[in-house]
């Protein structure tokens, strides 16, 4: 092939490929909405802020961004949203290790940026983010530790190294709070114990199912 | 040199150089306060922000320096207006050091950020366009004027050449996906949907074919390599490029919210993008081959040794978690960062210095230069960046599988597991810092120190 022929070829040839690229465009811009909730106007206030704060330079969201902090598609999944307008207000004071810097955020602003988060971890990824496939954890399976995994606590806490980070480690909790009523009542209602805690209250877990976490914790040495 | 205009390559240059330094400084600020968050009084976001701009504007500059350099020369005219050149580098450079200054003002005061008229006024808070939009519309301003100085210099000389068209077809097509980045819209899967367009558009497409051109000018260049040869392979490695690349954008597509067919476009097409750029790598070393006067030897080297890691970093190191089996558990870690460095290291700062080091010597005016800081700049920086890609590459594997797979937390994996890997990144960071001040020092002696070693211009390669 003479040299226009190949340039003709690399020409046209990009030139097709391209319409097919603006093609599928067109198709998948048609099929978004169906994939995710509707945006109300909190919602694109939380947006907003987002692009304000420029959350994407430490954080990945859908994935993408940077890979200095977590990534934050799916989780208001994992903690309530109180926890997290305290926390984005002032990490420092929520977690004293924090990395995150406080940012000027106010209360208001925080609940936007929740909202726009909670939007995003109802989107349609595919599955994206995957199950762990290999977290074969055993924990002692206790009445007390059924209580603890039933209510989530270790998406904010960690027991040996298992867990998250929002909260305390509470690998030996018990040595530092060893009396079971101030657990009772710090569950009941953290806030009333810890001015400002912002961990959720747990109103909802039935006496019993409290004598048995409570059991259980008092093991954590 | 046959052109008093192409003199003007050397601004732009300068400037590149010295962004360089920044660009890597930060950089290391950066890989610190993954140890010590609090170190620094601009938070994390902010070095970030200054590493990845300068990085992406200094490549710019450099590519448009280089351009300055090709056209005058391929049309074989001065260039159209030198003063339109000056201004518009002028203008670049007030727009750039106005938004750096934005950034670190909004780096003590995150409120100074506010909306003026719906667009924020420092920082627009997407990853690489962070650029706000009054510098979005200066900066496609100097882009246009620099495409319509190099435009009527080809225009008026009548003589088109495929390594010239190509080249500002490129820059043409660089210069239009710029645009799908500059309108806000309500849904976060739309925004990144328009965002990849800009980025991997850009590194995956207009940049390499703008670097398919310059590879085939920089051989014909150093060696006397017939010109309809390197041309043939010019167009069957930029349309390779773009027959793969254009549809393998789908391979961002997997998670962000995209319908599932995205998956097979993605993973068929993205998977086929290495193909060209290895071509590359055979096109430099069958042209070496087959032409053994070498004009140049160092400016050849640097070259080759950009094809070589153009594939290595983006095919290579790009391939291996492009499949949606593999990028559904590594989409977003380190493993992520180990590529987006040696892909932009190897493709595209290297080609900088490769444009530099064979066109600044004619710009000079010299036919011999001391080598000897040249080679030892390469082997810091590229031995660095080697290690640096490898820790990073250990750190994307410990947290695919202590956080994906497992399901540990990623604060925990990345405070402990990975706690050795940020530290020696740190380290050989400063070992690429040395590489590159060694480059800026060369750059700014070049042809102005007596020659020592013998380094003739016209040598046979043995
Ligand atoms: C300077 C970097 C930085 C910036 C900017 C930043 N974050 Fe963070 N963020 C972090 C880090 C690091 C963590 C991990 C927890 C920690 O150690 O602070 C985090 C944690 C979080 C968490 C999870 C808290 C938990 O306990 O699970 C949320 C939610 C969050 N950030 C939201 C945001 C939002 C929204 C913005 C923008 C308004 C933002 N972040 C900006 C660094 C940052
Ligand atoms: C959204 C995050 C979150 C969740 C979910 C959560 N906590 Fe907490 N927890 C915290 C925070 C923040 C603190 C620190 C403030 C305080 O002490 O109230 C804390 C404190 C604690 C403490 C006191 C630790 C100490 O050293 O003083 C215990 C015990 C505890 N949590 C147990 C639990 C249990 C049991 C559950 C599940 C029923 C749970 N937490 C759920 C965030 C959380
Ligand atoms: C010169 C060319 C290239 C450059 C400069 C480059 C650079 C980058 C960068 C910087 C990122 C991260 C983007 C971000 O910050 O979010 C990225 C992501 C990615 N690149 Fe490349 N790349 C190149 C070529 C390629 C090629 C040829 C392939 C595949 C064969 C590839 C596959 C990928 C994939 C799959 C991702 C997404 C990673 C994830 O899911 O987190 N890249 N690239
Ligand atoms: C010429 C050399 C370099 C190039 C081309 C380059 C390129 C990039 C790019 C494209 C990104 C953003 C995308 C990503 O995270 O993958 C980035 C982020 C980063 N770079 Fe570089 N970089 C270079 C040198 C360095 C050096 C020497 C250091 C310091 C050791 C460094 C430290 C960092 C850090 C810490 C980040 C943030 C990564 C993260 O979010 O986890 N870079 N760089
Ligand atoms: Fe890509």
């Amino acid at each position: 092939m003479s040299n226009r022929g190949v340039r003709n070829l690399f020409v046209f040839g990009s030139l097709f490929f391209f319409v097919i690229f603006v093609a599928l465009t067109f198709d998948t811009m048609k099929r978004l909405d169906k994939r995710a909730p509707e945006i109300t106007a909190e919602v694109d206030e939380g947006k907003k802020l987002w692009h304000k704060y420029d959350c994407i330079g430490c954080h990945t969201i859908l994935g993408n961004g940077s890979y200095f902090a977590p990534d934050l598609t799916k989780v208001t999944v994992n903690k309530p949203e109180g926890y997290l307008e305290k926390f984005l207000v002032n990490p420092k004071k929520v977690k004293s290790t924090a990395a995150m810097p406080a940012l000027g955020i106010t209360p208001d602003e925080a609940k936007k940026l929740v909202a726009f988060l909670d939007w995003v971890s109802k989107v349609d990824t595919n599955g994206w983010p995957p199950k762990p496939v290999l977290a074969t954890f055993r924990m002692p399976q206790t009445p007390g530790v059924t209580v603890y995994q039933k209510y989530g606590c270790s998406s904010c806490h960690m027991i040996s190294g298992v867990g998250g980070t929002s909260g305390p480690d509470l690998t030996k909790v018990a040595s530092r709070r060893p009396d079971p009523e101030w657990h009772k009542r710090h569950l009941r209602e953290p806030s009333a114990l810890v001015p400002d805690s912002a961990m959720p209250a747990y109103p909802q877990i039935s006496d019993e199912e409290l004598n048995q976490l409570v059991d259980y914790l008092l093991t954590l040495k | 040199m046959k052109y008093e205009s192409q003199k003007i390559a050397q601004n732009f240059y300068t400037f590149a150089v010295l962004l360089f330094l920044v660009q890597v400084l930060v950089g290391i600020i950066a890989a610190l306060q993954f140890i010590w968050p609090d170190f620094f009084p601009l938070k994390f976001n902010i070095i970030r922000d200054l590493h990845i701009n300068a990085l992406v504007v200094w490549l710019l500059m450099g590519l448009m320096g280089a351009t300055y350099y090709v056209v005058p020369e391929e049309s074989q005219s001065e260039l159209w207006s030198i003063p339109l050149a000056k201004f518009q580098f002028w203008a670049t450079v007030v727009a750039v050091t106005a938004v750096v200054l934005g950034y670190i003002w909004m780096g003590f005061d995150p409120q100074a950020n506010k909306f003026v008229a719906g667009t924020l006024l420092l920082n627009e808070g997407r990853e690489y366009i962070e650029a706000p939009r009054w510098a979005d519309w200066l900066i496609a301003l100097s882009v246009i004027l620099f495409l319509i100085n190099n435009f009527m210099t080809m225009y008026k000389s009548k003589r088109w050449t495929g390594i010239q068209g190509t080249l500002l077809g490129g820059l043409t097509f660089l210069a239009l996906m710029y645009l799908p980045g500059m309108f806000y819209t309500k849904s976060m899967v739309k925004d990144q949907f328009w965002w990849w367009w800009v980025i991997h558009l850009w590194v995956e497409g207009a940049w390499e074919v703008i670097a398919g051109a310059l590879l085939a000018f920089m051989l014909m260049k150093v060696t006397n390599a017939e010109r309809h040869v390197l041309e043939r392979w010019m167009y069957i490695e930029v349309g390779l490029v773009l027959f793969t690349g254009i549809l393998g954008t789908g391979h961002h597509y997997y998670w962000i919210g995209t319908p599932k067919y995205w998956l097979w476009v993605g993973g068929i097409f993205s998977s086929l993008e290495p193909i060209p750029l290895l071509l590359m790598v055979w096109d430099a070393f069958r042209t070496t081959r087959k032409h053994r006067v070498v004009t140049n030897r160092l400016g050849l080297f640097y070259a080759t040794s950009h094809a070589i890691f153009n594939f290595v970093g983006a095919g290579l190191w790009g391939v291996i978690h492009t499949l949606p089996q593999v990028n559904k558990w590594t989409h977003g870690t380190q493993i992520t960062t180990a590529h987006g460095h040696l892909a932009f290291y190897g493709a595209y700062v290297l080609l900088v210095m490769s444009m530099i080091y064979i066109t600044l010597p004619l710009i000079r005016g010299v036919n011999e230069f001391n080598t000897s800081r040249g080679y030892r700049s390469f082997w810091w920086m590229t031995i660095s960046m080697i290690f640096i890609v490898l820790t990073l590459t250990g750190a994307g594997m410990v947290q695919t599988y202590m956080e994906r797979l497992i399901g540990l937390d990623y604060v925990t994996v990345k405070a402990t597991y990975n706690f050795w890997f940020w530290a020696l990144r740190a380290i050989f960071g400063v070992g690429f810092l040395y590489g590159a001040w060694l480059f800026v020092i060369d750059f700014f002696k070049l042809g102005k120190e007596p020659v020592e070693v013998t380094s003739t211009a016209t040598e046979t390669v043995a």
